[in-house]
């Protein structure tokens, strides 16, 4: 348990312990002004009963019943409470009803009585009893309690104290567990361990917590994604590197062994460092391209570009390589007139450059690659087909020709870094590439990149 | 003439290594994946095989494990720098030595005449043709075979060199060096640990001692030991 724990547990606690002493001295003052209240409604009915009976009494002494009789219209006034007055034969002489069993009470219990009564000789000399019933009030009643329950009060304060601390500690482990754990997988991503995840430790619950462990685990993915991409690209790149590199230290040693072969020798060490050097270039192209194409930073140094006259000096400068080997490229601009767009234009250039190569060294001699520029019909987006007539790629790998070095079959030249810079190319311009066979074979590659609506001229 | 096999997925470099291995001597054939060259090499018409690990379809080390099924021909590996993985799986499956790549041609044939020496049809000296017997074990040195309990072993032929050469000082601790250079004709490299991953191949061949203790001792910091019961 950490600290974050006490802390929730602790002041949980405390409110809660605070909010019910709070309450409690609420209902005791309650109770206590209720009861004064009580007692001085009691001690004012108390008094006013006194008075109407010591005045009946003098009455009665005065003027018998009679005189009672005259008097009532003026206590009723008054609103007196009413004295009743009972003869020795127990008969209330005033019309009055007698609560059964009160004269008795009177009689055998004179001295204690929560009321005033007295007796009184009228004129006649006639013994009266006089009193002023109690008020009628109604009677509490009293919820039997729970025989199971001990009534004491310091069980009831010890059990609330224990159901207060329990409720406590398990809101305060409710709300810092799920936190320890993203703490723990933190930990562990910082210590290189990227297969952190905490999805499964949040259970089912469905609040803020959860969201930050479902962002987290996303994070941690994409790391993980992001990492394992260099490490492999660094893999491979060393790989790549040390094919060139073992090849000049062959050539090395057929030079030291056979001298007069000294200008091959020579040669071919001359075409690795080329090769070394293109290599390196292209991979630091790529590598600026990932980083770009994650940070976003692409936007700052555009320039505008026009599409379809792009497409069309790729397209003139592959036509003159390929007329060695009587490829051929058939290019169709689609009348899409001019297409100016803010985007990078030397990287646009290499990623359809890539393209149309690849074709172009993928098909066999004698046949052409056709380059089909579009627009969809929404005017949205500008398609860019490139087709060859070659042996295409097995549908597994489809996809994984745009991976670096991956190289499809046949006798590639290049370093399978091509298409993989052509998709982080059009991928950083916010567009998508994707491969297909074509159902009379070939391969076709589609590019299909947006074009902002407000960069659109009037036709 | 000895016969070498070369088998690694860049045509040029073996072209060139095959120039290179004609001039000094050697018969060369090259393959360039790793089926054809596992083919390749149990067609038994080699003297050495030298497989490259990285190669597609068939990797180096499948290759490898294809081949020990049922050869024991002489291989040397050719491991990517800083791939140690592949180092000692391949010295694991059987792999006689290994040569980083990229490396010189000069380096090369040097590992590939260190093997051969060492395992190839040179006469065997006068004084070694004896029959060794050590308890369990029998050693036929024209044969260049061993046997525990008169059961054949199933030995490369560089474990096979460490055995006998432990078996020829019986009892005596021999330094890790002169194994190196008896099995490997080459001097020990540093953090280099070949040695212990044949000799670690050769205990789980070998049986056991009757008190269950393998009869390759270790001698921390010196060699290694072969027990006499």
């Amino acid at each position: 348990m950490d600290r974050l724990f006490w802390k929730i547990f602790l002041s949980f606690w405390l409110s809660l312990l605070l909010g019910s002493a709070v309450v409690a001295a609420g209902v005791y003052l309650y109770n206590q002004s209720r009861a004064d209240e009580q007692r001085e409604q009691q001690g004012r009915v108390m008094l006013r009963g006194e008075f109407s009976l010591r005045m009946y009494a003098l009455l009665a002494e005065q003027g018998g019943v009679a005189a009672l009789r005259q008097a009532e219209a003026g206590r009723k006034d008054w609103e007196l409470p009413a004295p009743m007055v009972v003869d020795a034969q127990g008969r209330e002489l005033l019309g009055r009803e007698l609560p059964a069993g009160l004269v008795e009470r009177i009689r055998s219990d004179h001295a204690d009585l929560p009321f005033p009564a007295r007796s009184v000789k009228d004129p006649q000399g006639q013994e009266l009893l006089m009193f002023v019933p109690p008020l009628e009030s109604p009677r509490v009643r009293r919820t039997p309690r729970n025989p199971y329950v001990p009534y004491l009060p310091w069980f009831q304060f010890a059990a609330a104290l224990a159901a207060s601390l329990i409720v406590s500690a398990l809101l305060a482990r409710h709300l810092s567990r799920p936190i320890e754990h993203l703490r723990d997988a933190f930990d562990t991503v910082a210590q290189g361990g990227l297969g952190a995840r905490v999805g499964a430790s949040m259970g089912r619950r469905r609040d803020e917590l959860a969201q930050l462990g479902r962002d987290f685990d996303h994070m941690a993915g994409q790391l993980q994604k992001l990492v394992g991409s260099q490490e492999r690209l660094l893999h491979d790149v060393s790989h790549e590197l040390r094919s060139p590199l073992a090849r000049m230290q062959v050539a090395v040693g057929l030079a030291r062994q056979q001298p007069d072969k000294l200008d091959t020798a020579l040669s071919r060490i001359e075409r690795e460092a080329d090769r070394l050097n293109e290599l390196v270039g292209e991979v630091l192209t790529l590598s600026r391209l990932e980083s770009t194409a994650q940070g976003g930073a692409l936007a700052e140094r555009q320039d505008f570009v026009d599409i379809a006259e792009l497409a069309a000096t790729v397209v003139e400068d592959a036509r003159f390589e390929g007329a060695d080997t009587q490829r051929e490229i058939r290019f169709d601009d689609g009348n899409i007139g001019e297409l100016v767009m803010p985007a990078r234009g030397e990287l646009l250039h290499r990623a359809l450059d890539n393209v149309v190569r690849n074709a172009l060294q993928h098909t066999p001699e004698r046949s052409v690659v056709e380059v089909v520029l579009r627009q969809d019909r929404s005017g949205g987006r500008v398609l860019i087909d490139v087709s060859d007539q070659g042996p295409g790629v097995g549908e597994s790998e489809l996809e994984q020709i745009f991976e670096p070095f991956v190289r499809g079959h046949g006798e590639g030249k290049g370093y399978g870094l091509g298409l993989a810079i052509a998709r982080r190319a059009i991928e950083a311009h916010g567009g998508t590439i994707v491969a297909r066979n074509r159902r009379d074979g070939g391969l076709r590659v589609s590019i299909a990149l947006p074009v902002p609506a407000a960069e659109v001229p009037p036709t | 003439m000895p016969r070498v096999l070369l088998v690694d997925d860049d045509v040029e470099l073996c072209a060139m290594q095959k120039e290179y291995l004609e001039a000094e001597g050697f018969a060369v054939q090259t393959a360039h994946d790793g089926e054809a060259g596992a083919a390749e090499a149990l067609t038994g018409q080699h003297d050495i095989a030298v497989l490259d690990v990285m190669m597609p379809r068939l990797s180096g080390i499948e290759a490898l494990r294809r081949i020990r099924q049922s050869s024991r021909i002489p291989v040397i590996m050719l491991t990517a720098r800083g791939d140690d993985i592949d180092r000692v799986l391949g010295l694991e499956l059987g792999a006689d030595d290994y040569v980083p790549k990229p490396c010189t041609p000069r380096e090369l044939v040097a590992r590939i005449r260190a093997i051969l020496r060492r395992t190839g049809d040179a006469p065997v000296a006068e004084g070694e043709r004896t029959h060794i017997a050590l308890g369990a074990l029998q050693i036929l040195p024209e044969q260049r075979r061993a046997e525990w309990n008169g059961r054949v072993l199933e030995l490369t032929s560089t474990e096979y060199s460490l055995l006998e050469a432990l078996a020829r000082q019986a009892g005596r601790v021999v330094s890790k060096n002169e194994l190196y250079e008896i099995a490997l004709g080459r001097p020990m490299a540093r953090y280099d640990r070949s040695i212990d991953v044949h000799i670690s191949n050769l205990r789980h061949k070998l049986g056991t001692l009757g008190d269950a203790r393998s009869p390759i001792q270790t001698v921390r910091g010196i060699g290694y030991q072969l027990l006499v019961e």
